[in-house]
């Protein structure tokens, strides 16, 4: 059997027949031992709820209030994100601004800093009696046990993971397709919409479906500053001081029933997009 | 082991190789990580761990004050692991955590566990309710009024119920200090003849409902007091005390703290509707911490338990804020091992 291509071993070129489907399969089977590892928890989960268990927890009244509050508050929260944070990747990516290593220091900063400390210096930031939270009283809002705080918190946890994912994505864009839009005339704003944006979109909802795991599960600033509304990790928590382990589990499903299509559908359009510009 | 044998049988192509390598540092990785390393140690004193699950009003002391002197006097390492009082029972009892000794507030945490998991607890420290406030608060000369005596205490439930104070407390319906918070309030309205609607203004709404912006997370509600966003909040004494907060101290007629006002406290009663549950009334009781040992004992449950019991023990206690009521076993008294029953002088 002649070598192929991307056989660039130093050793013999000749296989001996069976050895690599041999091979081949072995690895499989070790990335399937990985993946099962990993799935640990998922797995344990599945075998620990029963039907009835499920039915009782999601049928007693305003059992699914924080389902829809987690709902809700992740989809304002990827808008902020996605709003906010999407032109500071592109500069980021696009080295349009000074001192870039500093910028990105800020950001893998708030991206080390654990969820519950980042909730606990929340406090000190937006509570009711600092500045932002004195001008968030003026316009009868609040910042503490709120649907806003909810948000706030969700954002914080989950946009140092946006920002990286989407300064990644516009950085595989080639800057020379852009320069050739300009040279043809079109204006930054309208090069970024038609042509960055377009090419960036697969990585960008990538890193959204990221963010969006991220705030659906968010957790440790939450449960600083928005104790209320509950949203589902939250529900978990207090369901499991309340009523026990068997109460609390049924919605740590529905919290993976509900936050997973999200990102499956971005990763399946993600790596369709990727491959109809490869093929 | 799929992984190595898949590994091995790659070694001729460099990239399966490094793929292989990968996963086989993976397996390696996930195999240790799964596995428990045991213990060792060294000197003549004896090693292992003491596992403790204790009610989470006890984290301080336990982990900060008891965990060092008493693996310094015995040997044994303090493993941890601090929850509200009913849900580290309901956890034992359903076999999710393993601990070797369980310390909780109130003995009627303990006692569903009998005869499965003990037979017994011994009650040997005490706390109770106070009202810690932000000295920065703009009430903060009141409160301090309150504190130092110069204004009769009977105010503080007047001046609660102002519009715009920020109260903070925690959820009747998991913490035992949310209940005594809103027990403390009912002997007050009581104690003091206040108006009959004063506790449910103080708590802005229903006494037992969860739902309140007033309601912060156990872990949170000290520290909001802290960084000055609360004007004031619930809290036990021992709390209060670590963590260097101004409090008020209450009269023992509505503080919890006196074992022998059992029957007045049991008159404060809060109706709580836990989540996918149905709604229970609990009744007020002494804020006694009760110990026992879970399962069959081990060497350094024993130990952990004697020493707690013994009087360098009770004297960290003490330096905590605690009260220390005579130590009363309650059970089978006959089951509590010969070891322990020393410290209690029976």
């Amino acid at each position: 059997m002649p070598p192929r291509g991307r056989w660039r071993g130093s050793g013999p070129a000749v296989v001996p027949p069976g050895v690599r489907p041999v091979s081949a399969a072995a690895s499989i089977a070790g990335a399937a031992v990985i993946w099962v590892a990993l799935l640990g928890p998922v797995i344990t989960l599945l075998t620990h709820l029963s039907g009835h268990a499920i039915a009782s927890a999601l049928t007693y009244p305003g059992a699914l209030d924080p389902l829809v509050t987690s709902l809700e508050a992740g989809a304002v929260t990827l808008a902020v994100l996605f709003g906010v944070c999407t032109p500071l990747a592109w500069m980021l990516a696009r080295g349009r601004l000074p001192f870039p290593r500093v910028w990105e220091a800020g950001v893998l900063c708030s991206l080390l800093l654990p969820p519950l400390v980042v909730g606990l210096l929340l406090a000190f930031m937006v509570g009711p009696y600092t500045a932002i939270g004195g001008l968030l009283g003026h316009l009868h809002l609040s910042a503490t046990n709120t649907f806003l705080a909810l948000v706030i918190a969700e954002v914080y946890e989950s946009a140092p993971y946006y920002v990286v994912g989407a300064q990644a994505a516009f950085s595989a864009v080639d800057p020379r397709l852009e320069q050739q839009a300009e040279l043809l005339g079109d204006r930054p704003r309208r090069v970024f919409r038609r042509v960055t944006l377009p090419l960036a979109s697969p990585g960008l909802a990538t890193a959204l479906a990221i963010a969006w795991a991220r705030a659906m599960g968010a957790f440790g600033a939450v449960i600083i500053i928005a104790y209320h509304p509950y949203g589902l990790p939250l529900q978990i928590y207090t369901t499991l001081d309340q009523t026990g382990l068997p109460t609390a589990l049924p919605y740590a499903l529905v919290l993976l029933v509900v936050a997973l299509p999200l990102p499956l559908a971005a990763y399946v359009w993600s790596a369709r997009a990727q491959g109809r510009r490869r093929g | 082991m799929l992984a190595i044998v898949g590994g091995m049988l790659a070694l001729r192509n460099r990239r399966r190789t490094q793929v292989g390598a990968l996963l086989v540092i993976a397996s390696v990785g996930l195999a240790t990580a799964c596995s428990s390393a045991p213990s060792t140690g060294s000197g003549s004193k004896p090693t292992g761990n003491v596992n403790v699950a204790y009610a989470s009003s006890l984290q301080y002391l336990n982990e900060k004050v008891i965990s060092p002197a008493f693996t310094k006097a015995e040997g044994y390492k303090f493993v941890g692991t601090g929850g509200p009082s009913g849900a580290l029972e309901s956890e034992i009892a359903a076999g999710t955590i393993h601990p070797d000794v369980f310390e909780s507030v109130g003995g009627d945490n303990i006692t569903p566990l009998f005869p499965q998991f003990t037979k017994w607890y011994v009650q040997f420290a005490g706390t109770q309710m106070v009202l810690a406030y932000n000295p920065n608060s703009p009430y903060a000369s009141q409160f301090k009024a309150f504190a130092d005596g110069s204004e009769p205490l009977q105010g503080l439930f007047t001046l609660l119920e102002t519009p715009g104070l920020k109260l903070g407390r925690t959820d009747p319906a998991s913490d035992p200090q949310g209940r005594n918070f809103i027990y403390m309030l009912e002997l007050a309205q009581s104690h003091y003849n206040l108006p009959s609607d004063t506790v449910s203004k103080i708590l802005g709404g229903t006494p037992g409902s969860s739902s309140s912006p007033q309601i912060y997370a156990e872990s949170a509600l000290d520290s909001t007091l802290q960084s000055g966003q609360l004007d004031a909040a619930s809290a036990y004494i021992n709390q209060a005390v670590e963590l260097h907060l101004d409090y008020i101290k209450l009269p023992s007629a509505i503080n919890l703290g006196d074992a022998s006002m059992a029957e007045q406290y049991k008159t404060a009663t809060v109706t709580i509707i836990p989540q996918g549950g149905t709604a229970t009334t609990k009744k007020g009781s002494p804020q006694v911490i009760d110990i026992t040992i879970i399962g069959k004992p081990t060497k350094a449950a024993l130990a952990f338990v004697k020493y707690t019991l013994s009087k360098a023990g009770l004297a960290l206690y003490k330096a905590g804020g605690f009260s220390l009521p005579p130590l009363t076993a309650t059970g089978t008294t006959t089951a509590i091992p010969a070891a322990i029953s020393s410290e209690l002088g029976t």
